[in-house]
């Protein structure tokens, strides 16, 4: 059990290791959730339409587009220089990879949503604190969500010809009920309701995340097969 | 293909033609027109059978796409690729005959209905099943791929349906024509044009899966007739 969870360190902090280096995936994440934030704020009348009601897609749109942008780099980066090969060559096992895969991918994911976060404070004039804690319960469990099924999705749509079009022609039907979810619980704590109030969605995205790891883990070795 | 074969596959497509006849004489001159909605009641009649449909060939790629992944026969990725591709055209109509039926009724074409929906991110999700096929070569890569989101897009399924159900309860839509037509206060005439038309489209579900895998098996064969004969000099 060590030696696989070092395996999965290792994968992780090679990731980290690369980014620190290029800084190419932090900043255009970033940027890109920021900009979807500022179009979206275009194209609503924030008069008409309260903050408090389109917030929370907003945000979560920001979140998986920006997101998506991530997964795609994820396993582009290892195709492009031909590390996929020396990956599946190391003597690792495949979910190794995945959940490497999906632990760079969700801290990745977790440090920009941390940085959009006050941001979409400021913009929407929403003040966040008092309900600080649910709404990390709420990012947690659906970006958790997100990353499952979309570390699976990137290490398939690599494979393709148009890999960086298809990710998220795949993912995103794929994805409707996390962020439904995501966004429903998000505007629930928003208004200042806790989250007990909404125990069927809370038991759904966890349901969702639970079962996308489980069945990812079962079909990884399929999908990475050379 | 042997003699046997061939002669099952006529029978099977003539007991279809008879069906579709039988269901076809049921819907339109048996049946009597509903009171309250009129004529364009009778496109319930293919809508259902249609919905029917869909959901099993997608149920069948689900079936194949596991049982490709633990045997890995070309066979059953042909029979998942067959039933997506059914499953897609079916759900097409589905969603077509939905907002003509809807239309009239309701006084729109589309309404953000839990099951137009659910229905619509399905036809998405198994295009874009489709889409992977095609941009990938054929092989056993493809296969696997295709196999993954089989099971992934299935399993997809039951969170769509509850989500999107609880989405749409916050704000109440009218109610939908199954709440009340299907179960109760529906002529037994009624009942039984159903399940004549759901018989037919049964029927040619496997009608077409039949020649579907034909057609696919004799692409294999084709592939590997070149590759004896065109590029072994």
């Amino acid at each position: 059990m060590n030696g696989y969870l070092n395996q999965v360190a290792a994968i992780v902090w090679k990731d980290f290791i690369t980014e620190l280096k290029t800084r190419e995936l932090f900043s255009s994440m970033f940027i890109f959730a920021l900009l979807v934030i500022i179009i979206f704020v275009f194209s609503v009348n924030l008069s008409i339409v309260g903050a408090r009601e389109i917030g929370p897609g907003v945000l979560w749109v920001a979140f998986l587009f920006a997101g998506t942008i991530g997964l795609n780099r994820s396993f582009m980066l290892e195709k492009e220089n031909g590390c996929l090969q020396g990956l599946l060559l190391a003597p690792v096992d495949r979910t190794a990879l995945y959940f490497g895969k999906l632990v760079s991918n969700f801290v990745f994911l977790l440090i920009m949503e941390a940085f959009i976060l006050p941001l979409f404070m400021i913009f929407f004039n929403i003040d966040l604190l008092p309900h600080l804690l649910p709404l990390l319960y709420v990012i947690l469990v659906g970006t958790l969500g997100f990353c499952a099924i979309g570390t699976l999705l990137s290490s398939l749509s690599v494979n393709l010809k148009t890999r960086d079009i298809m990710l998220p022609i795949l993912l995103y039907p794929l994805m409707v009920p996390v962020v439904i979810g995501s966004v429903q619980m998000t505007g629930q704590v928003l208004s200042g309701e806790s989250l007990s109030g909404m125990m069927n969605w809370v038991g759904l995205t966890l349901c969702f995340d639970i079962i996308y790891i489980a069945v990812s883990i079962m079909t990884i070795d399929f999908v990475l097969e050379e | 293909m042997s003699d046997e074969n061939k002669q099952d596959g006529s029978i099977l497509i003539w007991l279809t033609i008879v069906a579709f006849l039988v269901a076809m004489i049921a819907i339109f001159i048996y049946v009597p027109t509903e009171q309250t909605e009129g004529a364009v009641q009778r496109i319930m009649y293919f809508h259902i059978p249609a919905a029917w449909l869909a959901f099993f060939s997608f149920f069948i790629v689900f079936l194949s796409s596991i049982l490709f992944l633990w045997k890995k026969e070309r066979e059953w990725d042909i029979y998942a690729l067959a039933s997506a591709e059914i499953g897609v055209i079916f759900c097409s109509l589905v969603l077509i005959t939905g907002p003509i039926w809807a239309r009239p009724i309701w006084g729109v074409w589309w309404m953000w209905d839990a099951r137009l929906t659910s229905t619509l991110i399905l036809w998405l999700i198994y295009v874009a099943y489709l889409m992977l096929r095609a941009q990938t070569d054929a092989g056993s890569m493809r296969a696997r791929l295709a196999a993954v989101l089989g099971i992934v897009g299935f399993l997809d399924i039951p969170f769509i349906h509850f989500s999107v159900l609880w989405w749409n309860s916050v704000h109440p839509q009218p109610k939908m024509i199954s709440e009340e037509g299907l179960g109760k206060g529906m002529d037994p005439s009624m009942v039984a044009t159903l399940m004549v038309s759901l018989g037919a489209f049964t029927l040619l579900y496997f009608v077409l899966m039949g020649q579907r895998i034909k057609v696919e098996k004799m692409k294999d064969e084709v592939e590997r007739l070149k590759k004896d004969h065109l590029y072994s000099h």
